[in-house]
C-alpha cells in the first residue's frame, strides 16, 4: 500500500503524497517535537520535512522502508535548520535584550504532558538531541555524529549528561 | 528512578504524536511553488551562469531593529522573529520589507527580474519602488504581486489573513480567484479559499459583514459609490444569473466610462472589465490622495459640488 503510494507520488501524484503525509505525519511530528522541544517549531519542521520529501522523492530508490528514509530526512531537516540558525545568529547580533530570545525556551510546550516528555523538552539542546536520537530513536553514536556534525565522543558525553539530568529531574 | 527505569520509560514513549492541527494545507501551498526535479537542468544552468559572471550566492542585507545587528539572508534561508524583534530586509535595490514580531519568512528568489519571499506566518510591511510584477510574496493561500506599492500583509500559517495597501496597487493571486487591491483598500484571505472581495478602508460594517457572508443582496444594498471596487470584484465572481443585477448596481453607483458596454461586461470581456477597473481605480486614487484637501465625487472622480 505504502509502496504504491510512493510510486504514485514519485510520478507527481499529490493526492498520493497527501495519503503518505496522513500515514506518517504523527511519526515525523513526534520526532520534530522531541528534537526541538517546542510545539510551534515542530509544526514548522514537520511541514519542512514533507516539502523536502516531495522535492527529493525521486532519490528514494526503495533500498529501505519509506518511513525510515523519511525519518532520516526529518533528522537532517531539523539539524540543518539548527545549523542555519546558529550561523545566522553568529552573523547577526540580534535584539538589545538577549533574554527576550530565551523567553519561552525553558518551559516545555503544550502537548508534552507526561513528566518524562516534559523533562526531555527542558534538556539543553545538544543533550536533548542525542538522548532522543540514541535512547528513543535507536541511532548509534556514529550515526548521530554523522547527522549532527559532532564527534562520537561528544555524542557519548551528551548522552551521559542527558540521562543524568533526566534522572535528577524525575527523582525530585 | 535509576538508569534502567529511565531507559524503559524512554522506550515506552509513543513513536507517533498527532500534530495539534492539520499541517497539510501549509505543505500543499508550498508544494505548488516547490521546484521539482525537472527544474534541475535550469537551476544548474543558472548557477553556472552566475559563476561565469562572477556572482556569488544571492542574498539580501537585513538589519535587526532594537539592536545594531546586520547580516545576509541568502536564497533558501528563513528568518524568524520572536515576540519582540523586528528585521528590515533590503529587497535588492528596489525596496525593503520590515518583518514584524512572530514572523517566519523565507527568501525564495533574489534576481533582478524576480524578487520573491515566502511568508509562512506573521506580518510584513513592504515598500517597493519598481516596475510591476518584479516583487512577489508567496503565502499559504496565494501570491501578493507588487504593482508598485506599499502594503501590510499579515497571515497565520493556514492562510487566514489581511492585505492592506497604502500606496499603489497589489494583485493577490489565490487558488480560489484573484483580487486587485488598490491604495486605501483591504482584502481578507481565508485558509483553503484565498482572497475575498476587497473593500475600501472606510467601508461600512454592514458591507464588510455582507462580504464575509458572501451575501450578494446585502452587498448590493450596503454598497455606496465609494465601494465600487467591491462591486467590480463581485461582478466577476457571481454566477451569470446574478451578474446583470450586480452590473446594474455598479453602473448606477459609478457610471461606466466610454467603451464599457453592458453586454461586454456581462460577458466578462477582459479588456472591457480592465477599462472599468482603470476608471474606478482612478476615482479612488484621487479620493484618497486628496483626502482632507478637496472633496471628490466618488461617482465621477471630479470635484464634489
Amino acid at each position: 500500500m505504502t509502496d504504491e503510494l510512493v510510486r504514485r507520488a514519485q510520478a507527481g501524484d499529490q493526492r498520493a503524497f497527501r495519503d503518505l503525509y496522513q500515514q506518517l505525519a504523527g511519526r515525523v511530528y513526534a520526532l520534530c517535537l522531541r528534537l526541538t522541544g517546542d510545539a510551534g517549531a515542530a509544526e514548522e519542521r514537520t511541514q519542512d520535512v514533507f516539502v523536502r520529501a516531495w522535492d527529493k522523492l525521486r532519490s528514494f530508490r526503495g533500498e529501505s522502508l519509506f518511513s525510515s528514509w523519511l525519518h532520516r530526512l526529518a533528522v537532517n531537516v531539523v539539524m540543518n535548520e539548527r545549523r542555519t540558525t546558529i550561523r545566522r545568529e553568529q552573523r547577526v547580533t540580534p535584539v538589545a535584550d538577549p533574554e527576550v530570545l530565551e523567553r519561552g525556551k525553558g518551559e516545555p510546550s503544550v502537548g508534552l504532558s507526561i513528566d518524562l516528555e516534559r523533562a526531555i523538552a527542558a534538556l539543553p539542546e545538544g543533550a536533548r538531541e542525542v538522548f532522543v536520537l540514541y535512547d528513543i530513536e535507536g541511532y548509534s553514536h556514529g550515526e548521530i555524529a554523522e547527522l549532527t556534525g559532532i564527534a562520537e565522543g561528544t555524542s557519548k558525553a551528551q548522552l551521559f549528561r542527558a540521562r543524568h539530568l533526566l534522572r535528577e529531574k524525575l527523582n525530585r | 528512578m535509576n538508569e534502567r527505569e529511565l531507559l524503559e520509560a524512554a522506550g515506552r514513549l509513543p513513536k507517533s504524536i498527532e500534530p495539534p492541527r492539520d499541517l497539510w494545507p501549509g505543505i500543499e501551498a508550498r508544494l505548488r511553488r516547490s521546484r521539482r526535479w525537472y527544474w534541475v537542468p535550469l537551476v544548474a544552468a543558472a548557477a553556472i551562469a552566475a559563476v561565469l559572471i562572477g556572482r556569488g550566492r544571492e542574498g539580501y542585507q537585513m538589519t535587526w531593529l532594537a539592536g545594531a545587528g546586520t547580516g545576509t539572508l541568502r536564497v533558501g534561508e528563513w528568518v524568524e522573529t520572536d515576540d519582540s524583534s523586528r528585521v528590515v530586509i533590503a529587497v535588492g535595490h528596489i525596496g525593503q520589507v520590515e518583518v514584524q514580531p512572530r514572523t517566519r519568512i523565507q527568501l525564495v528568489t533574489a534576481r533582478a527580474d524576480d524578487h520573491r519571499l515566502a511568508l509562512a506566518r506573521g506580518a510584513i510591511e513592504a515598500k517597493v519602488d519598481t516596475i510591476p510584477r518584479i516583487f512577489f510574496v508567496e503565502t499559504p493561500v496565494g501570491t501578493a504581486i507588487d504593482l508598485g506599492c506599499a502594503y501590510t500583509l499579515q497571515m497565520d500559517s493556514l492562510g487566514n489573513g489581511l492585505l492592506h495597501v497604502t500606496a499603489g496597487e497589489v494583485e493577490f493571486q489565490g487558488t480560489g480567484g484573484d483580487a486587485r487591491v488598490p491604495m486605501g483598500a483591504v482584502v481578507l484571505t481565508r485558509a483553503g479559499v484565498g482572497p475575498g472581495i476587497p473593500y475600501v478602508e472606510d467601508a461600512s460594517e454592514t458591507l464588510k459583514r455582507a462580504l464575509a457572508a458572501s451575501d450578494v443582496r446585502g452587498i448590493l444594498t450596503a454598497a455606496r459609490p465609494d465601494d465600487a471596487i467591491s462591486l467590480w470584484h463581485l461582478l466577476r465572481r457571481v454566477d451569470s444569473g446574478q451578474r446583470a443585477v450586480v452590473y446594474d448596481r455598479l453602473a448606477a453607483l459609478v457610471p461606466p466610462p466610454p467603451g464599457v458596454t453592458r453586454t461586454a461586461a456581462l460577458a466578462l470581456d477582459r479588456a472591457v472589465l480592465d477599462g472599468y477597473w482603470t476608471h474606478i481605480h482612478r476615482i479612488l486614487f484621487r479620493k484618497v490622495m486628496l483626502r482632507g484637501v478637496r472633496d471628490i465625487d466618488p461617482r465621477t472622480g471630479t470635484r464634489a459640488r
